[in-house]
């Protein structure tokens, strides 16, 4: 009996199998289109109108939208993209380690000659289209224009307007103003800055901090190869023995070396913490999910860790170059940009009706005047492969105790260097 | 007092195995506001199935369990099948040099996939099998079958002899004895290979990460990564994803579960 189930199992499984290739060739009434953003994102939000639009302006024509991970666009995109199964358009990462390795290999299409007739340059500011720009090593800020972004994003100071106010505080405009705060929380008791130092965040403090004694020409030697790098100078130096200061201090917590970024935003949203300084990405979040406070937002004093959010490409292999062009003239109007800034996120492109939310108003008029002033800094781990790793492992000794702010700093120009040569070969 | 002893520790470690699996639960029926006010050890207010089913209908979940049951239950029926073939001649058959062809076999078996990842994408897509279930289910079970190969040749290897004589004896030929008396035999054992092989390939991420790109084609646990954004992730909406994703592979686990508990105790009373 089971003997025969099985064998019936069996014809079936494999009679499914056999039919299940993709079998839709190239269709030139289908723009086939991924991205990786989830569907209650600003530009989820943004892009499903977008999608909208552009059917009902190409009659006719169908878009064949995937969500697809970002794990997966990270680890396959150079295989797909050389495959005939490439999309048309996608979204992909910027800098040099990604957008300008696939540039690099000759996998996305060259679109410096869209960019000039639609005149997208002009929309976007100076420090966002460095990230769309590579050359042939693939280094981006300048060459030829591989790729548009519809957003940026920037690091910023997250304040508990609520836990500022029970202790007479103003918002923490400058970084003295930050420290005093944060003084006056630690004598209240309170451990003031909320921080991951298992990901992302605990680097981008440090560089914050390197970066108010710093200026376009530092970060343009650090980030675009463009002169002598040393992670001794004023600004490293001050970085990283602020930040060891902080821990003295006890403005930082030593547990949160094992922390991750997402229980560092869940500490900050639940209010156990009043200080975090973390990207625009946590906005969104921050603005539809707190409800137990008021919260306010600054800039960061001087240049910020921040850039161009993700591109959208054209691989080299589109079969429908005009159409995924089309899609990008339509991201790029007011509407769309409008829909973006509205759900929370940072629109690139300048707009005549200011947002009607105050805090998506404070964060697109701080955005703007950060462009306005060029002080986007990129992030830390941008200039060689495999730097996020190195400096997650340093800053967590550094938060530790393990090793003192001149040893975290040689670690990471032992590594900086040591792979600087491999960078655009 | 000592066997209440022994009674109360196993209470305890099962306990112990049961906590993440109730904190996934706990989460996946929170509301994301919950979460980012209470935490994730926080008991919700109620029970709010928004996520389990904004999972389901964003990633089509019928149609990704779909691809899975046909990829992991393909690949364990043909894999049990090679399995055997080979076992027979290396175990019953004993081939001369079969000591290095399984030799081969465990290294072949002990290869990271990452180094695979890029010569199998390349075969994949000269052939034009990049992108279909097809080619998943052909590198798994030769996957598989290696692992199975070893596993029963030297289960066969200890065949009582006299069963093979009396078959030839009987006048069967080298099939006859295969499907006659070897399979029967040894039915308990393919039982357990075969549940094995279909959860481990159940459980597999990363080569269908590379090789199954199109959503119409992609497996379960790929379908969860689809909720790990770069830099965010939506904790409640994970757990959701999460616990959809162990229920299949524990309901086939309780199904094959005798047959789990007969090959494991198989041969241990002679």
């Amino acid at each position: 009996m089971s003997k025969r189930l099985l064998a019936a199992a069996v014809a079936a499984v494999l009679a499914v199998a056999g039919c299940g290739g993709s079998e839709e060739a190239s269709d030139p009434n289908t723009l086939k289109l991924w991205h990786f953003e989830g569907p209650d994102s600003a530009m989820g939000v943004a892009w499903a109108e977008a999608i909208k639009q552009f059917e009902a302006s190409h009659p006719g024509v169908k878009v064949q939208f995937e969500e697809k991970g970002f794990e997966q666009i990270q680890k396959t995109a150079s295989m797909v993209l050389n495959s005939k199964d490439a999309p048309d358009i996608l979204e992909y990462t910027k800098g040099n380690a990604t957008a300008g390795l696939l540039s690099k290999q000759g996998l996305l299409t060259d679109i410096s000659d869209e960019v000039a007739k639609r005149g997208w340059d002009k929309k976007l500011g100076p420090g966002i289209e460095t990230t769309a720009k590579y050359d042939e090593r693939g280094v981006m800020g300048s060459g030829k224009w591989y790729g548009i972004p519809n957003y940026a994003e920037y690091v910023m100071v997250y304040y508990n307007k609520t836990m500022f106010d029970q202790q007479g505080l103003a918002e923490p405009k400058t970084l003295d103003e930050l420290t005093a705060a944060m003084t006056k929380f630690v004598a209240a008791g309170i451990t003031p800055l909320a921080l991951g130092g298992a990901e992302y965040p605990a680097q981008q403090i440090l560089y914050q901090l390197a970066l108010t004694k710093a200026d376009r020409d530092w970060v343009d030697r650090y980030q675009r190869y463009t002169g002598d790098v040393n992670f001794h100078d004023n600004a490293w130096v001050y970085g990283a023995e602020t930040f060891a200061k902080w821990l003295r201090e006890g403005y930082i917590s030593k547990d949160s070396a094992g922390v991750k970024a997402e229980d560092m935003g869940v500490a900050f949203m639940q209010g156990k913490h009043p200080i975090m300084i973390s990207g625009s990405w946590w906005y969104g979040r921050v603005q539809s999910q707190v409800k137990d406070f008021q919260w306010g937002s600054v800039p960061w004093p001087g240049m910020t860790a921040g850039s161009s959010g993700n591109m959208w490409v054209v691989p080299k292999g589109s079969k429908n170059k005009q159409l995924a062009y089309d899609f990008i003239e339509i991201t790029m109007t007011q509407p769309i940009q409008d829909k973006l800034r509205d759900a929370g996120g940072v629109a690139v492109a300048p707009s005549d009706t200011p947002a009607t939310d105050p805090a998506t108003l404070r964060l697109n008029e701080d955005f703007k005047e950060l462009s306005d002033d060029d002080r986007l800094a990129f992030y830390p781990d941008w200039p060689v492969p495999g730097f996020y790793d190195v400096q997650v492992s340093a800053v967590q000794k550094l938060i530790t105790g393990q090793a003192g702010p001149h040893e975290v700093l040689t670690e990471l120009s032992d590594y900086y260097k040591e792979n600087l040569a491999s960078v655009g070969k | 007092m000592r066997r209440h002893a022994v009674l109360w520790s196993m209470i305890l470690l099962a306990a112990a195995m049961l906590v993440p699996f109730v904190i996934v639960a706990l989460n996946a029926v929170k509301t994301p506001v919950e979460y980012s006010t209470g935490g994730p050890l926080d008991l919700p207010d109620g029970v709010s199935l928004d996520g389990i089913i904004a999972f389901w209908e964003r990633v089509d979940f019928g149609e990704k369990l779909w691809n899975s049951v046909v990829i992991s239950g393909s690949v364990a029926v043909l894999a049990v099948v090679v399995s055997v073939f080979n076992a027979y001649a290396l175990g019953i058959g004993r081939v001369r040099g079969r000591l290095w062809i399984l030799v081969v076999f465990l290294i072949a078996n002990t290869l990271p996939q990452e180094a695979l990842v890029y010569p199998l994408y390349f075969l994949a897509n000269e052939v034009g099998l990049y992108d279909t279930k097809l080619a998943v289910i052909i590198i798994f079970t030769v996957i598989q079958a290696a692992f199975g190969t070893y596993l029963l040749t030297s289960t066969l290897g200890g065949f009582p002899r006299e069963l093979l004589e009396a078959a030839r004896i009987d006048g069967a030929n080298k099939w006859q004895t295969l499907v006659r008396i070897v399979v029967p035999i040894s039915r308990p054992t393919l039982g357990v290979l075969f549940v094995f092989f279909f959860i481990w390939t159940w459980n597999e991420f990363f080569l269908p990460l590379v090789l199954l790109i199109s959503n119409e084609n992609q497996t379960v646990p790929v379908a969860l990564g689809v909720l790990q954004g770069q830099r965010m992730m939506d904790a409640t909406m994970t757990s959701a994803s999460a616990l959809l994703g162990v229920i299949p592979a524990i309901v086939f686990f309780l199904i094959f579960q005798r047959a789990l508990t007969r090959g494991i105790t198989a041969g241990a009373v002679k």
